[in-house]
Order: structure tokens, then sequence, then C-alpha cells
């Protein structure tokens, strides 16, 4: 028997992929067919298997409704978050409200948790990495946006426990990124990842000293990625076929699915060729019975008028990134890409312009996440790096402000964006009546002093404290970010420093109970075999 | 891992509660942000949790999330140079044993402070920080008369700012440098 094994896999928006490191070289892991990326789609067919990868891609048009893409912009949020509204707008696949707010998804006869669907990606990832080293995979490092707040991260974590992996740490995409980039090279440098993904888009500013690569700071958008690119055409296209027709193709969803697709290809060889041609015959019916076509050109000045906002959007969180680091454009000696929409040519000359040097080539956008994250596997799974030192260490922040609630809906700060994890603070809460048994916190993340501004993390209740007069009962809470970047709470009663129990009475992550019903449902689950 | 090691990490354990930041990073009181920094990467290299990360038992797992916690904390307050300065004040005076840990009270000095220094540099009123800016303005054009004027006026709305009244004084000086020497009244 062979030492154990643990993969990267860098589980995408749009595309996953997954890697190994073998002898300290990682390499990506192919399927059958010689991928190297996978959609990050489940489609669940008629006969009860489910299919996921490219193949299923091929099912958001065929089985629309029984096809889930983009699950990650979903996961980990409440049901009446802004984001949920949004693609319960524009999928075809049915998103209901589960307890507690949370979100599930209803396909064929059941219901799914979006850590559920997410396990399934991660499920494939893990039988394309079994076929090819020919043995069992237990374990992983998980990539997540660096601006994915806990209840993202939490998520994640789920999804991984329910596919059957253990997940030995969940690592942020661009600091993925930064460790493939500099493993290995001895060199000290500063480095700024701009990662912009299917869905996210996230910017690290990195000090690279030898050994060590430290996080000085982190930015981004949890809504803003490749996806909003496509969304520009579709809007263009569906707007001329409206004035040509008459017929809004946004109002079908099977209209809309083309439609899609289409803005996808289309941005995919404006960026590669300059122009595309864009053709979908037989798009939709007029009323009359006539079948109608939908033809167009895209020419690469007009495509760049179209996203140029969103492109500056991105320059916007830079500055945010760099101010926060301390630091200027001019002092950043290498930009990493990381994620296919940074092979638009506007990216790339946006990026030159605002840094004033080009960015690094050599480093493939769509993989190099998982390669991180593969290095970082083998490292945590080395018993000899405590004996002879590790060949580097990650030294992450947290990219959000940790803050409890208090009265009038305002918050306050405990721990700053920007923190280096793990770290720990704690804070005293007083009782506030005459015999008061429980004190009851609510913990956001956020840069807004308003709650209704920052996310809601879940409420945490203490119990089993001394009863006394008010403000006699000092409570000393500790909140914790651990190096997954996931908040942990506990409490001791400050005079006997006894320990007092803890329930999270509102969250919107899975119980352990559903969890353990998730699990079972998924080694359940057939993975579908592609068809030749 | 030997034996040596595990000690070493059982003492550093006990100890934390009586280290300031200085020590926990091991470092001279009154260190830079350069030897902060070093220090930081050299105590990250011997203690980051995933070095220990495949590491069987849970209880040296604890200890050196422990440690690494504090190393971060540490790092945290003395890579800032207004911190810094602030926790060294307060380690090296007499109220030490009760300042180890930079808490929430520090944290709100240090913005106050802060604050007031931006305020003294700019003014504390929405009037005075307007006629200084104007005044400024003047300075840069060397037209001495109108800062004079300016900083008068802002002076009206913040009689007690130091700032302002310097800047008078400076200006005044240069305008009695620039006065026509000489008796110019009229016979």
């Amino acid at each position: 028997m062979s030492e154990d094994i643990a993969v990267g896999i860098d589980l995408g928006t749009s595309y996953s992929c997954v890697a190994v490191a073998v002898d300290g070289k990682p390499q990506v892991i192919p399927n059958e067919w010689g991928e190297h990326t996978h959609a990050s789609v489940v489609s669940f067919l008629d006969d009860g298997h489910v299919l996921v990868g490219n193949d299923a891609k091929k099912n958001i048009i065929t089985n629309a409704e029984h096809t889930v893409y983009s699950a990650k912009r979903l996961i980990g949020r409440f049901y009446f978050s802004d984001e949920v509204k949004k693609a319960q707008a524009v999928m075809p696949y049915g998103i209901v409200e589960g307890p507690n707010n949370s979100v599930r998804i209803q396909v064929r006869d059941r219901t799914l948790a979006i850590p559920e669907i997410s396990a399934l990606v991660l499920k494939e990832m893990k039988a394309i990495a079994e076929t090819h080293l020919g043995r069992e995979v237990k374990k992983a490092v998980v990539t997540c946006p660096a601006y994915f707040n806990d209840n993202q991260r939490q998520a994640t974590k789920d999804a991984g426990r329910i596919a059957g992996l253990e997940v030995l740490r969940i690592i942020n995409e661009p600091t993925a990124a930064a460790l493939a980039y500099g493993f290995g090279k001895d060199i000290s440098q500063k480095i700024c990842v701009y990662d912009l993904g299917g869905g996210t888009f996230d910017v690290s500013i990195l000090e690279i000293g030898k050994d060590v690569f430290e996080v000085l700071s982190t930015a981004g958008d949890t809504y803003l990625g490749g996806d909003d690119f496509d969304d520009r055409i579709m809007a263009w296209l569906a707007d001329d076929f409206l004035k040509a027709h008459g017929l809004d193709l946004r109002q079908n969803k099977f209209c809309l699915q083309m439609l899609k697709e289409a803005g996808e290809r289309a941005k995919i060889e404006v960026g590669r060729d300059g122009v595309a041609e864009i053709s979908v015959p037989g798009i939709c019916q007029s009323p009359e019975g006539q079948v109608l076509d939908l033809t167009a050109r895209l020419q690469q000045d007009q495509f760049n008028r179209m996203v140029m906002d969103l492109v500056q959007r991105t320059f916007k969180v830079c500055d945010e990134a760099l101010q926060s680091a301390r630091l200027t454009a001019a002092d950043v000696d290498a930009v990493i890409l990381v994620g296919g929409p940074t092979r638009l040519p506007i990216i790339r000359t946006s990026v030159r312009h605002y840094f004033q040097k080009d960015p690094l080539t050599g480093v493939d956008p769509d993989q190099v996440v998982a390669l991180g994250a593969a290095i970082q596997g083998a490292a945590l799974l080395s018993t000899s790096a405590a004996e002879y030192g590790q060949a580097s260490y990650l030294l992450d922040v947290t990219p959000l402000s940790l803050r409890v609630g208090t009265v009038g809906g305002f918050s306050e700060k405990i721990i700053d964006k920007n923190t280096p994890i793990p770290i720990e603070k704690s804070k005293t809460f007083t009782t506030s009546r005459d015999g008061q048994d429980r004190v009851k916190i609510r913990v956001y993340q956020g840069e807004s002093s308003k709650v209704d501004g920052c996310e809601l993390l879940g409420e945490f209740e203490f119990t089993g404290f001394r009863i006394g007069y008010r403000g006699e009962v000092q409570i000393q809470v500790t909140f914790e970010i651990d190096s997954n970047g996931i908040v942990n709470v506990a409490a001791t009663d400050l005079e006997t420093g006894q320990k007092t129990s803890t329930t999270i009475s509102l969250s919107s992550g899975l119980s352990e109970q559903d969890l353990q019903r998730a699990i079972d449902d998924n080694a359940g689950m057939e993975l579908a075999a592609r068809q030749p | 891992m030997d034996a040596q090691f595990l000690i070493e990490i059982e003492t550093l354990a006990a100890v934390l509660d009586q280290l300031d930041y200085y020590g926990v990073l091991k470092l001279q009181q009154g260190a830079g942000a350069a030897d902060v920094k070093a220090a930081y990467y050299r105590e990250s290299r011997a203690y980051h949790p995933d070095r220990f990360a495949a590491v069987e038992s849970a209880e040296l797992k604890e200890l050196i999330g422990r440690i690494y916690r504090r190393i971060n904390e540490a790092y945290t307050v003395l890579r800032d140079d207004q911190k810094r300065v602030r926790y060294l004040a307060d380690v090296t005076g007499p109220d030490r044993a009760r300042k180890l840990r930079f808490t929430e009270a520090e944290e709100a000095a240090v913005s106050q402070e802060q604050k007031k220094k931006l305020e003294e540099q700019f003014g504390q009123t929405p009037n005075g920080r307007k006629f200084y800016a104007t005044a400024a303005l003047e300075l840069k054009a060397e037209r001495w008369e109108a800062a004079e004027r300016a900083l008068k006026s802002a002076l009206m709305y913040e009689p007690g700012n130091p700032k302002f009244k310097e800047q008078l004084a400076a200006v005044q000086a240069e305008l009695e440098k620039t006065r026509v020497k000489g008796d110019y009244r009229i016979k």
C-alpha cells in the first residue's frame, strides 16, 4: 500500500479542474477523453443517473429543467438574497426555499441543497482522479474565491464531506495561483493575482519571500464574472431581435438558453479572432408559425464598448487591494492572470495599462489554481514537514471584517479585514437584565457599520453561566478565524472561567442531520457513463 | 519530531500569556517595521500549523494553534506604525502587566489619536477647514496678504488651533520681509 494522497480541486463557477502533485511536481489530471477542465454542470437523467461535466453541459438545452449550472453563485447564500432572486429569473431549473431561509434546487422528484450539487461535481473530480491514478482518493484541498464569506466557505467544506472527501483545507484561489507560480522558484517579489472567473472576481496582493507566501491584502466582487460579459452580448442580441421581429427571446427559458450559449460562444470567438459570427438557426417560432433564425456579427470594438464598465469595475477592486496593502501599481513586480475571461484581449490590454507591465505568460489561467491546490495538498500530508521544514508557507488573510450586531441595527468591528489568519480576538459582554440566563449575539461579515449592509453568519446563544444582577455577569466571547477562513465562536464566564454552552440558533448551513442524510443520498447517486 | 522541539513548544505555550508581542516574535523592544516582518517570517517557518498538519497528536496541534494565533496577533499590531508606537509605550509603562495584549480599548485610543491629529492639521469645524484650505492655496501662490486674511478667518472659528496660529506667524513673517523698508510716510 503506497502512502496517502491528496488531490487539489479548483471548484469553479463554470469549470472545475483537478490536479495532483507527485514527487513535488504538480500536474493536472485529464479525464479519459483528455479534457483538462470540466464544466461544473450537473444533469439529472430520467433513468436516475447523474451526468457531470462537459457532456452535462450539452444537456443545458435538451434537458434544461433538470440540468443545474453555475450553482456556485448560490452556494452559502440566503434565500432572500439578491443573487438568488436574479438566478430565479434566468435559471431554467427550479430554485425553491428550504428550511432556515436556505436555498434548495428542485429537480425531477427530489430537492437538493446547493452543497449537494457541488458535491456531485467534486465526486466527478474524485472519479477522474481515481481512474487516472488507479487508486482511491479520499483527501483533497478545495479552492474557493478569496472574497468568499464564512457561509460560502462552510458550504464548500460541506460539499467535500458529502462527496466523501476529507477536505484538508479550503484555500483561496488567488493564493493557490501564487503558490503554483512561485513554488520552488526562490524569488522575492510583490505580485498581484488578477482572478476573473465565471462568476466571481478576486484580487490578491502577495509578497513572496523565498518560501513564504504572505497575502498583503485581498479584495473582490462576488457578483462579477465572465457570465456578466455573456449577459451583455445576450442583451444586445435579444434587443436587436426584439426590434426586428417584435419577439422577446428572454421571455422563454428555452430560447434564453440558446441565447446564453450563443453569447458565451461569441465572447470566446471575439476574444480569439477579433470578430464573431453568431448564428442560431430556429431559435424560436413566431405566433404565425414561422421559424426564425438569429444571426448577427459582433466586432471587437463593439464588444469592448459593451463590457467597458465591467472591466473598469475590476480596477476599482484593484485600487482597493493596493490601498489596503499600502502599495501603488508601480510597486508590483509581476501580475498573474487567472480564469478563462482573462484571455480576452480587452482584459490583457487594460491590465497592461493599469500596472504598466505585461502580465505573465506561461501561466495557464484555467489550470494554475488546481496546480496550487495540489501542491498544498501534498504539503499538508507530508509528515516530514514538521522535521525538515516545509517547502512553502501560505500566510493568508481574512477578506472581510468580522462584526457583531449591536443596538439599533448597527454593528461593531471585532476583526479587521486583511488580518492574517488563523487569529482570535475576545470581547466581553455583560448581562443587561437581573437574573438573565442567556445571551444572544449575531455575527456578521462585511464593511458596513449597519448590519443591513453586511452578511449574517449566524446567531449564537450562550447559556449555563452564573445568574446574577444585571451588569454583574461578564461573558468573554472568543471569535476565532481558522486557516480555512471559517469562523468559530466560544464563550466563557469571565469570573469562574467556566465555558458556557453555545448553540447556533440561526445559520444558512446544513445541520449535522441534514449532512448525514446528504452523505447517504450522495453515495446512492451513480454518475452516468458518458455517451460515446 | 525531536523531543527538544516538543519541550520548546510546551514551554512557549505555557508562558504565552506572560510575553509581550516583542517576546512572541522574539524581537528586541523597539524593533522597526522591517525587523517585525523578518521575525514574522522566521516564526512562521517554525510554527506554521501547516507544518504540523500531518502530525497525529491533537494536543500538539492545539498548542501550535495557540502559539501561531498569538504570532499573527503580534504581527497585526506591530506591523502598523501607529499601533506599534502606542503598544511600545504601553508595555514599557507602569501598566505593563495589563497591557500585554492590544485590546479594543487601545484600538479605539489609536484611532481617536489619529482623528485628533488630522483635525489639528486640517481644522475641526467645517468653516475652519474651508478657510484653511483657501489659505493653503494662497500660500502656494505666494499671495501672502490673501493667505493672512484666510488664516485670520480660520482662526475666528477655531481660536485655539495651534497649526493655524503657527501658519499665521509664518505668513506674517513673510509679509514683514516683503514690506518696503525705509521711510515711506508723506512729509
